[in-house]
């Protein structure tokens, strides 16, 4: 990572890319390296979230290609008012939601497949957070992860995903209902 | 008062105070159990921070490169066909005002006429096309810009022609009316082209 001149921030979580000004100007005159350096620069953020996001790993991957063909078309409307990697991030995000959408994961699929995969007699069951985080719904998954890991607000979500602000705090707050549950950490009665 | 729910615990980490925050608030500074609540909710948050970042199995930039040519390839041969439109409209105008110095006088207003009835009938074209509703990419609203600002400039020559003395008149307003003619006929080929291209 450091080699490539890119380092997170523990605190913010945050990709800062060195020298992004100049690599930007020569990305923006068309320069292919210049774009070689942003994919090796944000290729792992912006796959582990395609990837927490959408169901199998070649969507995921279609993501990937996708957000950045649409990062080298669209460089001119960057204008730099923020972080470079939130411009990236957000590209990425709208590409694994509109994957979603595309393949149909809807609430009634959700449902259904609750109840193939959360039945009833679970509530003893304890898995690690990885695997509760795959194991839940489509869209919990990916308000869950956009809010607490991603740091987008409500509001930012709802407009990505086209729903109400009401509709991502209640998908939240299912995620960390069947979080807490399958983790074993739900409050003594 | 009950314990706090998960909703409740999940509004207290929102910014902004929504009704009811304050009592909540007041709540979880004197409930142990709640305090508990919210620190696993808080754990569990940075644990789902914590985790570590999925890698993508092979490596994509070749596609992408490849991806990015054929699409520069696109946008050159693109922005190659749009000036030689340009270019060819200019042509066109100055044959036109060329031409319309050697004609004697009544010929010169039947060309006058036709040249009238050709220009509503490519501005009826544009119209029926209605580019205006269209989604457009920059490069065909700049070349379709600058061709509308110079029929604005005829135009505007058109009156100040009209204004003369009818002796020496028509051979500007004929010419005038040419290049009218000739920009109509680059800003349809303008916006058909980019129809094709988008497959409209």
């Amino acid at each position: 990572m450091q080699g490539l001149g890119i380092f997170q921030s523990a605190m913010t979580d945050t990709y800062v890319l060195a020298d992004a000004p100049a690599l930007l100007a020569r990305a923006r005159a068309g320069d292919l390296t210049a774009f070689e350096q942003v994919y090796r620069a944000y290729e792992v953020p912006v796959y582990n979230l395609a990837r927490r996001i959408c169901r199998t790993v070649e969507d995921a991957e279609d993501v990937l290609q996708e957000t950045f063909f649409e990062v080298c078309r669209s460089i001119h409307q960057y204008r730099g008012d923020g972080s470079l990697w939130g411009w990236v991030r957000t590209i990425a995000a709208s590409k694994a939601l509109m994957r979603l959408r595309r393949n149909k994961y809807r609430d009634a699929d959700e449902f259904e497949e609750e109840l193939h995969r959360a039945p009833r007699s679970d509530s003893g069951l304890r898995m690690d957070l990885e695997a509760a985080l795959e194991r839940l719904p489509e869209t919990s998954r990916a308000v869950v992860w956009l809010h607490d890991v991603e740091g987008y607000t409500h509001e930012e979500i709802a407009g990505m995903m086209g729903k109400t602000v009401s509709f991502s705090k209640s998908q939240l707050a299912r995620a960390h209902t069947r979080l807490r549950r399958w983790l074993g950490e739900e409050p003594a009665a | 008062m009950s314990h706090l729910t998960l909703e409740q615990l999940l509004q207290l980490r929102e910014p902004g105070l929504e009704p009811g925050v304050f009592s909540l608030r007041a709540h979880l500074a004197q409930c142990a159990q709640c305090q508990m609540e919210a620190s696993r909710l808080d754990q569990r948050s940075a644990r789902l921070r914590a985790l570590p970042a999925l890698r993508p199995a092979r490596d994509h930039w070749s596609a992408l490169e490849q991806q990015f040519k054929v699409e520069r390839r696109r946008r050159w041969l693109r922005r190659v066909s749009l000036i030689g439109l340009a270019a060819a409209a200019g042509f066109a105008l100055m044959l036109a005002i060329r031409s319309a110095n050697h004609l004697p006088g009544p010929s010169k207003q039947l060309a006058i006429d036709e040249a009238m009835a050709r220009s509503r009938q490519l501005e009826q074209l544009i119209q029926s096309y209605n580019p205006d509703a269209r989604v457009t990419d920059g490069r065909t609203v700049r070349v379709a810009g600058e061709l509308e600002d110079r029929i604005a400039l005829v135009d505007e020559e058109l009156e100040a022609a009209n204004r003369l003395d009818p002796r020496g008149r028509d051979a500007q307003v004929l010419g005038l009316w040419r290049q009218r003619v000739g920009l109509l006929n680059a800003l349809v080929d303008v916006h058909m082209t980019r129809a094709s291209a988008v497959g409209y």
